[in-house]
């Protein structure tokens, strides 16, 4: 091809770009809910996200009625727990752990008091978790813990006084200090994992149900009698497509995540936008090999589902890929969303740059390419 | 509405599903694919988390320390580092999540008694993967665990009595924590019921997402207005034959749960089907109202696909429990149906519940199921507005 074929070419590009991007636009409904994506959305559900627990109904049965109990049940307060009630019966505790009106269920026996009071004696006290929820069961009895450890800490201390021993007993303390998100605000990274998670089904879906479109209404003919080639087709859609993400991401990172999350972005904006692009074409290729394998909307849609959700909760954004087995971590690995979250939270938290990020990007480009090679071969095929 | 104008209706649509044998096969094989791999996938237990130790003591004490996290499954040891600032590297590239730091008079300090610190640092860019709150309240365990031996063997020595009097001195209140429903802890036990709720909230939206948006985008909507066919009917006609797949699919789901992964099923079963067939019609309506809102079938499976992942992964309780959200989020939770649909599951599985605890859940997703309906009934009209 010589130069001006080159340029005409690129002309053409251009021109099918235009038409991917105002078929896009002229649809005022889904414009109108892609720009809350990337938008509002993230705001409202990272103001009210939070994994801690948070004032577990808690119901108390007090069988000892003293000052040392009175003290313990004190304790049990916000933020973490919150007493809703007391019971005079201990069934009745149980009894509203299984309604789930309470979620921890403490009892304190007759002889705590009196126990406390010996100078060797230990009082147990008997806590009953709802664990169906396995990580709030976890941490419900780990807080707990904490806080009679707490109080058994100052007894224990009065009793070792009363022994003649005055100094305090060794102890090991550990300082926890988070790293890159230091005031371990949860709401900084939520917010990226939400603009995350649109992108992701955005970028597949779309440019899968646009090229299933015009197969099912026939405009597909048009182009394939205009004088432009498969790979230009599946090129306009796919920077169409990169394009719309790269608009929606400005929107949410200049609009949302830096200035009311505080999303620092260490290792610098440009090379972020750049990752998006990369990831972004590569998700629109993976669309385009879904549409050439479907041949209604309806198939489409159900194939995007099929593919795009064990790649978006399980790629480590929602739970840890190390416990997973063996074949479906190789399996997650080769879809583009685990690379791409190691880049995008190593460039916004962890102030990475393209120096050690980049075996991630290439991960990205080569699985990219492989969807486009496949979704051209499988496109040049279903012309013939 | 006459009941075989519906019936005719919905042999209509089974007809045209039936036919579409990608689709059809698809109805069936996604929810049970995505039970499986989420089955497997999804785990919330915390397990081998990378960890490096920088050990500037070097004692046998600090060994004994660093060993309780190495042989905790919470941890996996990757190794000691010489200096923080090759940990840093490590955390900086997030090839550890955590680093254990030993200061250079351990045993000296804890062997006169002394408070001895120990840093850790937590990777805390990424809290939605690894809570690194969970991480901070392992490390703190296993820190007390560590400091309850050091002084019970301290105040043996130093009074001269036993180890166990020693501790039972020093730990006045001993917490007896009993784990219900779920008390081994298992992840999948409370998993593999729960995911019933997550993947039908996905499923069926999307088997209806297309129902009258296709028809409007191929004209053959005005066959419907054109008929004496009433709303009523079309809608029935439209819901009967998706809510009879979901039917299916649950019934699979349910085995799956039960027989493969093993969960416990403590309930009443016919409470628990009448739960999952009101939820199969809330989701079911659910999509097709969002059909009948929007004009093109992109349009539709977007927003279905995007409202049901929304729905599915921040307001239904499955990753971050109900309890924990807080205003907004709190209040959106309460106003879809899988949160009342996963204390369905949750009773009916796990704590062994009938109608009993869990008629006033079933009662919500009937006035969902019926909220959808009515909405969908008074959007629905036969004559397109000019």
């Amino acid at each position: 091809m010589d130069g001006s074929g080159l340029r005409m070419a690129a002309r053409q590009l251009v021109v099918l770009i235009r038409k991917e991007l105002r078929q896009l636009v002229r649809d005022r409904v889904l414009l109108g809910f892609t720009v809350y994506i990337f938008s509002l959305h993230i705001v409202i559900t990272t103001l009210g996200a939070s994994d801690d627990l948070r004032r577990a109904a808690t119901v108390v049965h007090d069988d000892d009625r003293s000052a040392a109990s009175r003290e313990l049940v004190q304790r049990l307060r916000a933020p973490y727990f919150t007493v809703t009630g007391e019971v005079s019966d201990p069934r009745d505790g149980a009894r509203a752990l299984d309604e789930g009106s309470a979620s921890v269920f403490v009892d304190i026996p007759e002889d705590f008091s009196e126990r406390l009071g010996r100078p060797d004696q230990q009082a147990s006290v008997q806590l009953l978790i709802d664990t169906s929820k396995v990580s709030l069961g976890y941490l419900a009895a780990a807080y707990a813990g904490r806080i009679a450890d707490g109080l058994g800490s100052e007894i224990a201390r009065a009793r070792l006084a009363r022994a003649g021993i005055v100094e305090p007993p060794p102890r090991i303390e550990s300082r926890e200090r988070t790293w890159y998100n230091f005031t371990l605000d949860l709401r900084a990274s939520f917010s990226l994992q939400t603009l995350i998670m649109m992108m992701s089904i955005a970028c597949v879906m779309l440019p899968a149900t646009a090229a299933v479109r015009e197969k099912e209404r026939g405009t597909i003919e048009q182009l394939l009698v205009a004088p432009v080639s498969p790979l230009q087709i599946m090129l306009s859609k796919v920077a169409a497509m990169v394009m719309v993400t790269l608009a929606g991401t400005a929107l949410a990172v200049y609009g949302v995540l830096e200035p009311i999350f505080g999303v620092p972005m260490r290792g610098g904006a440009p090379l972020f936008f750049l990752m998006v692009a990369l990831y972004a074409s590569a998700l629109a290729g993976l669309g385009l090999v879904l549409a050439t394998l479907a041949r209604s909307s309806g198939q489409v849609g159900l194939l995007v589902i099929l593919t795009v959700l064990p790649m978006l909760f399980l790629s480590g954004t929602s739970t840890p890929i190390e416990g997973m087995p063996q074949a479906e971590q190789i399996a997650i690995q080769m879809l583009p969303l685990y690379h791409f979250i190691h880049i995008s939270y190593g460039i916004a938290f962890r102030g990475e740059g393209i120096g050690t990020l980049w075996p991630s990007a290439l991960a990205v480009a080569g699985i990219g390419s492989v969807f486009f090679a496949l979704g051209l071969w499988r496109f040049r095929r279903q012309l013939r | 509405m006459n009941a075989a104008r519906v019936v005719a209706l919905a042999r209509k649509e089974w007809r045209e599903i039936v036919r579409d044998r990608i689709f059809l096969s698809l109805a069936f094989l996604l929810p049970v694919l995505l039970m499986f791999v989420f089955g497997y996938g999804i785990s919330m237990d915390i397990e081998n988390v990378p960890l490096v130790v920088v050990d500037h003591d070097r004692t046998p004490s600090s060994r004994a320390y660093a060993d309780r996290f190495a042989h905790s499954e919470h941890f996996d040891f990757r190794g000691l580092a010489e200096t923080e600032r090759q940990g840093e590297a490590l955390l900086s590239q997030a090839s550890v999540e955590v680093m254990l730091v030993i200061g250079p008079n351990f045993e000296r300090d804890l062997l006169s008694g002394r408070e001895v610190d120990v840093q850790s640092f937590i990777d805390g860019s990424f809290p939605a993967t690894r809570v690194p709150r969970a991480l901070e309240t392992y490390v703190e365990a296993i820190d007390a665990v560590a400091t309850a031996e050091v002084q019970s063997a301290w105040l043996a020595r130093r009074a001269g009595v036993g180890l166990g009097a020693a501790t039972a001195v020093l730990h006045p209140i001993k917490l007896d924590v009993r784990y219900l429903y779920n008390s081994e802890l298992r992840s999948i036990w409370s998993v593999a019921p729960t995911l019933i709720m997550f993947v039908l909230v996905f499923v069926m939206p999307m088997l209806m997402a297309l129902g009258v948006v296709r028809e409007k985008e191929t004209g053959a909507i005005y066959n419907v207005y054109a008929s004496t066919v009433t709303r009523g009917e079309f809608l029935a006609g439209k819901l009967a034959p998706t809510v009879a797949i979901g039917a299916v699919n649950a019934t699979l789901l349910w085995l799956i749960a039960v027989f493969y992964f093993g969960a416990p099923f403590k309930g009443s079963l016919a409470c628990f089907a009448v739960g999952t067939l009101l939820y199969l019609i809330c989701t079911t309506s659910l999509g097709l109202l969002l059909s009948l809102l929007v004009s093109t079938q992109q349009t539709a499976l977007m927003i279905t696909s995007i409202s049901a992942t929304i729905i599915g992964f921040q307001y239904s309780g499955f990753f971050n429990p109900v309890q924990s959200l807080t205003g907004s989020s709190w209040v959106l939770a309460h106003a879809f149906p899988p949160m009342y649909y996963l204390d369905v599951v949750e009773g009916a599985f796990l704590k062994g519940m009938g109608f009993g605890g869990l008629w006033k859940d079933e009662l919500i997703l009937a006035a969902f199921g019926g909220g959808y309906i009515a909405v969908s009934y008074a959007l629905f009209r036969k004559r397109s507005r000019a």
